[in-house]
């Protein structure tokens, strides 16, 4: 590997050295090797000098799902992790959402397997329960051990308390992270979008933006109770945010993460009752994406997630009430952050996350391992259907301006260019 | 000639104002047309219709093959229960392969609300909502406001409180839709439980006392108690929920003035309304049945032209 990024302006507001400066990045066998204001390639060296070359920290998601074992007609891991490195992300965390779910070692060695050989780096979280069935825990230790970076029955809250409890002090011993999705199953009932006006008008069957808080306000209780490391995944309202504030003054160990497209649309969406826009936690309403937005600049909330499922059409296009959660979202994140928030916030916000998740930080510095994402943050496109790499075409997104686009990543073991 | 704004009837809050006038003033003339010796007329000998059902009905389907032999339409009838659905066909495949056999029109009822929306989105033909889930029922409303412009000449500035499971019906929301479209005011009455949080954004106000809501109104608008709609109880009994919000007789007495009872059917007599209120002259019950057929006559007349 002998690698020269030319002229590249990197973005790395963590180090005030660079931050925003011009330079050339020589890359060599998984290294950053010289950083300089001209640095002279030798023969064998690959140059990467696109225009408005953009350089910063590689990217992570914290929660992605693919589908293999069992749903690989969705996504494969391999063209999944493809998906994720064309998408400027280094490392993902990747969602139990697969069939079985890994819910031991061995499962979480298969996943580490079929990951290694591909630029981004998959993180497999392992499943809290036995099959993900909310009763006995998993073997939570022995997969961490293999590699699970958190515990998590993907989008299945844990309605029993005291299993919750337990699973917060289990897990203290090896310092392992708890997930904990944010619904109260009682007061959703049957509910599938979000309740208001919209759902209303529609007939739809709505889920009280309650539902959501009652159930963090919960987990909130028992944290303080047993102490612990606590994940909420996908948070969605506006008291949501509220709540986890609180939390964090009283210092309890709790982080979340807030899904890009639920900062973007409203249920207005649902009016046209295309399933395309039928995800979980629901799109809800205009103050919560303004109080989410609010409790990402703030840090209240910790990480931006793409929650990106991709989901084969048959279980897709379907009347509203029979069409499955979901959307895709590493495709078209940094296009849509980007102009969400400026571009420095964006980028801030893709490459946090690592050290919760006990993932080894990286350094954009001479001697450190490389990790870097390659962008050009003020192209303007549309994000159109052929444009997708994953197996499935399930975006929201679809037909939507995007601004700024992703080169590509370089990684110890690989550059790749779009 | 005028025409409907629309190739569907996918709800009524896809139509606007002079859509129900038209229909309305089609209905009239096919309410004369079945009210003769000779009750059909051959205007649309070159149709075909599938009414595609997959939840029961009795009482729509009929109305609607009725109207559609009336004006001489073919007819075919599919349900779900007889059906590949069950063997786990998808809905656009299912349309597709009745549509194949040449069908120039669906008049469809599905458990899943915006059912309709989507089909009409992936088939070509035109698409009769018969009730999509909590969604529309838009025929019901309006026959409905048919039967109260029958009534009382107009509906706009009438009070029609509706009253009951307002929470998982379509014939409520279809409704309100076309009541408030055509000026008439409009209140919902039923326990809290059965009523949907936010209904007031669409415009009407909620009363939890039924003889207040009655009072205030000229027409009830009685909806029946869908259990087999409700996952979980929402009122301990049906005594209890009768003792409530049902309307007897004695309590239309002693009210000031004579209101109007409508019902879209199918009655628990006893529940919503009692025997001696469905039989009383306030009652329009059958009234309403009647303009159903002439109403579906309007719709599906007015569809079809658009098709040609």
């Amino acid at each position: 590997m002998n690698i020269l990024l030319k002229s590249a302006k990197i973005i790395d507001a963590g180090n005030s050295n660079l931050h925003l400066k011009i330079r050339d990045i020589w890359i060599k066998n998984g290294k950053i090797e010289k950083i300089s204001k001209k640095i002279v390639p030798n023969a064998q060296t690959k140059i990467v000098d696109n225009k408005n070359l953009h350089v910063s920290r590689g990217w992570l998601d914290t929660g992605v799902s693919f589908g293999e074992p069992g749903y690989e007609d969705r996504e494969t891991i391999k063209n999944g992790l493809l998906t994720a490195a064309k998408s400027g992300f280094t490392d993902i965390i990747l969602n139990p959402d697969t069939h079985p779910v890994p819910d031991s070692s061995s499962d979480i060695i298969f996943l580490k397997n079929a990951a290694k050989d591909s630029a981004t780096t998959l993180y497999p979280l392992g499943a809290l329960t036995v099959k993900s069935e909310s009763v006995d825990l998993s073997e939570l230790f022995d997969m961490q051990n293999s590699g699970a970076v958190g515990f998590y029955d993907y989008k299945k809250p844990v309605s029993n308390s005291n299993l919750l409890k337990i699973a917060l002090q289990y897990a203290q011993n090896f310092d392992g992270l708890i997930f904990s999705y944010p619904l109260d199953k009682n007061i959703a009932g049957k509910g599938i979008v979000n309740e208001g006006p919209v759902s209303t008008k529609l007939g739809l069957k709505g889920m009280p933006a309650m539902a959501e808080e009652l159930q963090i306000a919960r987990d909130l209780f028992v944290l303080q109770y047993t102490g612990g490391k606590l994940h909420i995944p996908t948070i969605s309202t506006a008291n949501s945010v509220k709540l986890i504030a609180d939390a964090k003054k009283k210092k309890l160990d709790v982080t979340c993460s807030v899904a890009i497209h639920n900062l973007v649309y409203t249920d207005d969406k649902l009016e046209s009752f295309d399933s395309k826009y039928k995800v979980k936690p629901p799109l809800r309403g205009k103050a919560d994406i303004k109080a989410l937005i609010s409790g990402l600049k703030t840090g209240v909330i910790d990480f931006i997630t793409t929650d990106h499922r991709p989901m084969n059409i048959e279980y897709k296009e379907l009347e509203f009430d029979n069409a499955f959660y979901g959307t895709l979202g590493l495709e078209s994140a940094f296009g849509v952050l980007n102009k969400i928030f400026d571009t420095e916030t964006a980028i801030a916000l893709l490459i946090k996350g690592r050290k919760r998740f006990n993932i080894t930080d990286i350094e954009i510095k001479e001697g450190a391992n490389v990790s870097l994402t390659l962008f050009d943050p003020t192209y303007v496109s549309e994000f159109k259907k052929e444009n997708i790499t994953s197996s499935s075409k399930n975006s929201m997104f679809l037909d939507e301006e995007l601004k700024g686009k992703v080169i590509g990543i370089v990684t110890k073991d690989a550059l790749l260019i779009n | 000639m005028s025409e409907l704004s629309v190739k569907h009837l996918l709800g009524i809050k896809y139509l606007n104002k002079s859509d129900i006038q038209l229909i309305f003033e089609t209905a009239d003339h096919f309410k004369e047309v079945i009210n003769r010796s000779i009750k059909k007329v051959p205007s649309l000998r070159d149709i075909t219709i599938a009414n595609i059902f997959f939840e029961n009905s009795t009482r729509t389907k009929l109305s609607f093959e009725l109207a559609e032999k009336r004006l001489s339409a073919d007819v075919i009838n599919f349900s779900a229960g007889q059906s590949s659905v069950k063997k786990g066909e998808t809905l656009i495949d299912t349309v597709n392969n009745i549509l194949s056999m040449k069908v120039d029109m669906v008049v469809m009822r599905h458990p899943n609300p915006g059912a309709g929306i989507f089909l009409s989105k992936h088939v070509n033909a035109a698409i009769v909502n018969a009730g999509d889930g909590a969604h529309e029922h838009p025929t019901q409303a309006l026959l409905d406001s048919y039967s109260i412009r029958e009534r009382f000449g107009v509906v706009a500035g009438k009070n029609i409180v509706i009253v009951g499971d307002i929470l998982h019906s379509r014939v409520a929301l279809s409704n309100i839709f076309a009541l408030k479209l055509q000026g008439a005011n409009v209140k919902v009455c039923g326990p809290k439980t059965l009523m949907p949080k936010y209904i007031e954004s669409l415009g009407v106000t909620v009363e939890t006392d039924l003889r207040k809501a009655l009072e205030w109104c000229d027409v009830a608008n009685m909806l029946r108690v869908q259990n087999e709609r409700m996952d979980i109880s929402y009122f301990p009994t049906t005594r209890e929920y009768a003792q409530q919000f049902g309307v007897n007789k004695a309590l239309l007495n002693s009210l000031d003035k004579e209101i109007t009872i409508m019902h879209p059917g199918p009655i628990n007599r006893g529940v919503e309304i009692t025997s001696d209120v469905a039989d009383s002259d306030q009652s329009i019950i059958l009234n309403q049945v009647e303009n159903g057929v002439a109403i579906r006559m309007a719709v599906i007349y007015l569809l079809a032209s658009k098709i040609k």
